[in-house]
């Protein structure tokens, strides 16, 4: 049974992504996202187009000092002296495969790497979280919930941010897929839980209020779009 | 030598001008060909990962360096990262060429993504985590597109150039019988095998010898 996902990020956050100017731990999970929703997927190249082709359109005096002619050949030769890469080579695939609490998850691919450099589980009865490399303010957590089991109310000051990877969760506003992307701002009080009979894995990026106060509303307004 | 003045274009619209000149001549036994939006930078593109042409670097790097320098500026705020930044960027444009994929965007978008990725993993060392997320994490799906068989992918652009043409039209009927239901009729190399009768191998072989021929009838028409 395949269920199409739902919750998407808004254009906006897109945008911050495709741009680069997103912090690491979010633009974590906007890619993936990306890797369970070909619809905006097909918006990142949209976008990515629009960034390149406004980068092909700069005017290139801008500024008031100029680069020597000389020392832009100077780059050239250096670049064209460096040898061409051969023929790919093929990296060492990371684990795809996450064990915890006795099931074995596939990880998407953005987090195949990252998801190596965890932290150690901790649990505490039907949940445990594992902490990925992240830094202040920004962290960034592998969320196990186990089938039937509800997550403590819990207090967060900044935007709690959920991706669904595996599994199903249900809270007052709906139902969650893997690709949903759960937005919560330190207002809500919702009470995410796990109903079904399968076991539920998220991504789970909390944030400082201070870095959200520009972008906030921006972000959450569109926060359900629905497509299909 | 001003390099910034050898570009032959300076819009930020590649001219396609001159590049849909094989649609309805007779050379390729009637098939079909398609159109597409093939412009200079892509072109320029495909000679840098052929052979590694640079003569055309030069053009992408002219057109490319002062915006990329221009861009950089804007976002890091001063002009020695700016150029890190540019020089990175057009190394990876000079060492990955082959791995762009004009079916999947125009160069100006894969410019970008590379120097938007040269830029995130700047910041990132500058943060002294480098081990932590990196652009590769983020944005390696579309960017750096590993197809299976990206030596013919390469060709592709290429097929449909006026200076192609000519070569394509001398390759053995064999080999030019499976490029051409490989490349213009864009059937699988699991249909061409089927439709022929021949194995897969031999299709595979087929497009090599081919692509081989044109590379050498290519670097033959140059000298």
């Amino acid at each position: 049974m395949t269920q199409s996902v739902n919750h998407h990020p808004s254009i906006s956050l897109l945008e911050l992504y495709c741009d680069g100017s997103l912090n690491a731990e979010v633009a974590l999970l906007i890619a993936t996202h990306l890797d369970y929703c070909p619809h905006c997927q097909q918006l990142r190249r949209d976008i990515e187009t629009d960034l390149g082709a406004e980068l092909a359109a700069t005017n290139p005096a801008t500024s008031v000092t100029e680069v020597h002619s000389t020392d832009w050949l100077e780059m050239m030769n250096k670049i064209t002296a460096t040898p061409q890469l051969p023929q790919a080579t093929p990296a060492v695939q990371p684990d795809s495969q996450l064990s915890i609490g006795g099931y074995q998850f596939e990880l998407p691919r953005s987090l195949r790497r990252i998801a190596g450099k965890r932290s150690k589980w901790l649990s505490m009865g039907g949940i445990a979280t594992a902490r990925l490399p992240s830094g202040e303010p920004h962290h960034a957590s592998l969320l196990f919930i186990d089938k039937q089991t509800d997550v403590p109310l819990h207090t967060h000051q900044g935007l709690e941010m959920t991706l669904v990877l595996s599994g199903e969760m249900v809270d007052e506003n709906g139902r969650y897929v893997p690709g949903d992307l759960i937005i919560n701002s330190p207002d809500d009080t919702h009470k995410p839980r796990n109903i079904s009979d399968e076991p539920c894995l998220c991504l789970s990026v909390l944030s400082a209020p201070l870095q959200f106060k520009e972008g906030l509303t921006r972000w959450l307004n569109p926060l359900q779009r629905f497509f299909y | 030598m001003d390099l910034v003045m050898t570009a032959r274009h300076h819009g930020p619209e590649p001219s396609t001008q001159g590049m849909h000149d094989l649609t309805g001549t007779d050379t390729l036994t009637g098939t079909e060909l398609k159109t597409r939006d093939v412009g200079q930078w892509e072109q320029a593109l495909a000679l840098v990962a052929l052979s590694r042409d640079k003569q055309a670097y030069q053009e992408l790097f002219g057109y490319f360096a002062p915006r990329l320098r221009a861009f950089g500026i804007k976002m890091f705020g001063n002009e020695q990262q700016a150029l890190e930044m540019v020089q990175d960027t057009l190394l990876n444009v000079w060492q990955k060429a082959a791995l762009f994929d004009p079916n999947r965007g125009c160069a100006s978008t894969w410019i970008f993504t590379i120097a938007r990725n040269v830029r995130f993993d700047m910041l990132r060392k500058k943060q002294s985590r480098k081990d932590d997320i990196s652009a590769d994490d983020l944005w390696a799906d579309g960017d750096y597109p590993e197809a299976e068989d990206h030596q013919t992918q390469k060709w592709e652009l290429w097929l449909i150039t006026e200076k192609l043409a000519p070569h394509f039209a001398a390759l053995p009927p064999a080999q030019r019988l499976v490029m051409e239901k490989v490349y213009l009729e864009e059937m699988s190399h699991q249909e061409v095998a089927e439709l022929l009768g021949i194995p897969l191998g031999t299709v595979k072989s087929r497009i090599r010898l081919a692509l081989d021929r044109l590379r050498e009838a290519l670097d033959d028409s140059e000298r």
